[in-house]
């Protein structure tokens, strides 16, 4: 666990996003900090996803700012810039969105030797060992077509880290994988969480927010509704809202 | 009733293969040419500029709503009249200017809907790894919208096959313009009928190719 002390890896101050007339986010300010690991919990079509989705400006969103490494990325103008920066912002998606017409190995160095120059050969080293660390070496050569829900997912986890990103955004990672395979997928993501990765996390699998979680947000309506560590959300939480919603979702 | 069919083919075939050539060439150039400037079109369709968008659209909207012929009339006659640098071409090049403009308006729909094809989560996995907008555009979203896009070009190819017929109306040897060739001879059915078989077989050899790369495009999916 980390103490709030450490240092501050993003940092968001008043953030405001709108789709058309429909607000989702209305004014959400947090810290998070290096080697944390924050799960977003809350009701569908709260914001949770959104909220994330701005932290690498996959979202503009209309007022606040997003401080990454103290630096405001909301502010950045040039695209190349921006580039670099979401170099170090991994993201992991509910659909898992690997290339379908490249191999695993071609999926995880395209970005490396396209946009940090590494040669290939190195690329292709680095590329073999994190399919190694996720238990797929085998497909290094398979197209994505030839490969499971959740060997899917593991391939877009290492190609997001093979970028050597200073954290990693998952959104609902498990959420379109077939049952047997969330565990294969939760494994890898807590071994990230155990090795020191800031990692914040978007999911509905309570046990594995309980488990990994050094801080939990509860987002609803746009807002961050109460925060706390695992033990005073599940046990203690202090709003009706979270109450509620535990209430539904635990068995 | 005259001679028949395969009578005539005999005797002047070589007008026709003539002709067949014709409406093989003028289709290849106006999709070739139509395609290029289709891709600029369909791209600036795409682009994030509202004039310029609106430019591109309002450009398809009226060529692919109004008829090819009235189009040829336009680029026979006007054409040259307004813009006089148009003088330099002939009134027979006028006429595949405005085969290319024709087509390059299909073509930049092709483009668009191909590269709309693509699920937006590819350009953002892309994007969220750092990958430049360029390298997005040309490494991830194009290598799969060419399987859209294709098979499109190709069937695009088949029914220009069909609409250089009009050409013929403008004295363009192609394969329509046969029937003008032998007219002096005093046949008149015979050679209707020849052309419709030649294009008829052009046609179903053609769209036959189109499936055939279609498939093989598709089994790309499955490897």
């Amino acid at each position: 666990m980390t103490g709030n002390n450490s240092e501050v890896l993003i940092k968001v101050v008043d953030l405001h996003k709108s789709f058309g007339k429909l607000d989702v986010l209305k004014g959400v300010n947090t810290e998070i900090h290096r080697g944390e690991v924050v799960s977003l919990m809350g009701p569908s079509g709260g914001g949770k996803s959104t909220f994330l989705r701005c932290l690498n400006l996959l979202e503009k969103p209309e007022k606040g700012s997003v401080f990454f490494e103290g630096e405001d990325i909301t502010q950045i103008k040039k695209q190349k810039e921006l580039d670099k920066i979401r170099q170090k912002i991994g993201m992991v998606f509910q659909q898992f969105n690997v290339f379908p017409h490249l191999t695993a190995m071609d999926n995880i160095t395209i970005t490396m030797t396209l946009e940090k120059k590494i040669p290939k050969e190195q690329a292709e080293k680095t590329a073999m060992e994190l399919l190694e660390k996720v238990g797929i070496p085998d497909k290094a050569n398979e197209y994505p077509g030839k490969l499971s829900g959740g060997q899917k997912q593991r391939l877009a986890i290492v190609r997001a880290m093979a970028m050597e990103p200073d954290v990693m955004l998952f959104d609902e990672p498990t959420s379109a994988l077939d049952p047997e395979m969330v565990k294969e997928v939760l494994m890898v993501i807590k071994q990230l969480a155990d090795s020191g990765m800031t990692c914040v996390i978007v999911t509905h699998e309570m046990g594995f927010i309980k488990e990994v979680s050094d801080r939990i947000l509860f987002i609803d309506e746009g807002t961050i509704l109460e925060e706390g560590t695992p033990e005073e959300i599940f046990n203690n939480p202090k709003s009706e809202r979270v109450k509620d919603f535990l209430g539904k979702v635990l068995y | 009733m005259g001679p028949g069919i395969i009578e005539i083919f005999k005797l002047y075939y070589p007008i026709f293969l003539k002709g067949a050539v014709g409406t093989l060439k003028y289709a290849a150039i106006a999709v070739g040419f139509g395609s290029i400037l289709g891709t600029i079109i369909g791209f600036i369709h795409l682009s994030k500029n509202p004039v310029l968008k609106a430019v591109a659209s309002l450009y398809s909207t009226v060529i692919r709503g109004t008829p090819l012929l009235v189009q040829m009339y336009i680029g026979y006659y006007f054409l040259p009249l307004a813009i006089p640098a148009l003088n330099a071409l002939s009134r027979e090049h006028c006429v595949v200017l405005t085969m290319i403009l024709n087509s390059s308006a299909y073509v930049s729909e092709i483009i668009r809907g191909g590269i709309g094809s693509v699920d937006i989560g590819q350009t953002e996995a892309a994007r969220s790894l750092g990958m430049s907008a360029g390298h997005t555009m040309t490494r991830i979203v194009l290598p799969q919208a060419l399987k859209a896009i294709l098979p499109s070009l190709g069937n695009e190819y088949v029914s220009m096959i069909k609409e250089t017929s009009l050409a013929g109306t403008f004295a363009l040897y192609e394969l329509t313009y046969t029937k003008t060739l032998l007219a002096n001879k005093y046949l008149i059915w015979q050679p209707l009928f020849i052309m419709a078989i030649i294009y008829l077989i052009m046609t179903v050899v053609l769209s036959g190719l189109v499936r055939l790369l279609e498939r093989r495009l598709s089994a790309g999916d499955r490897k």
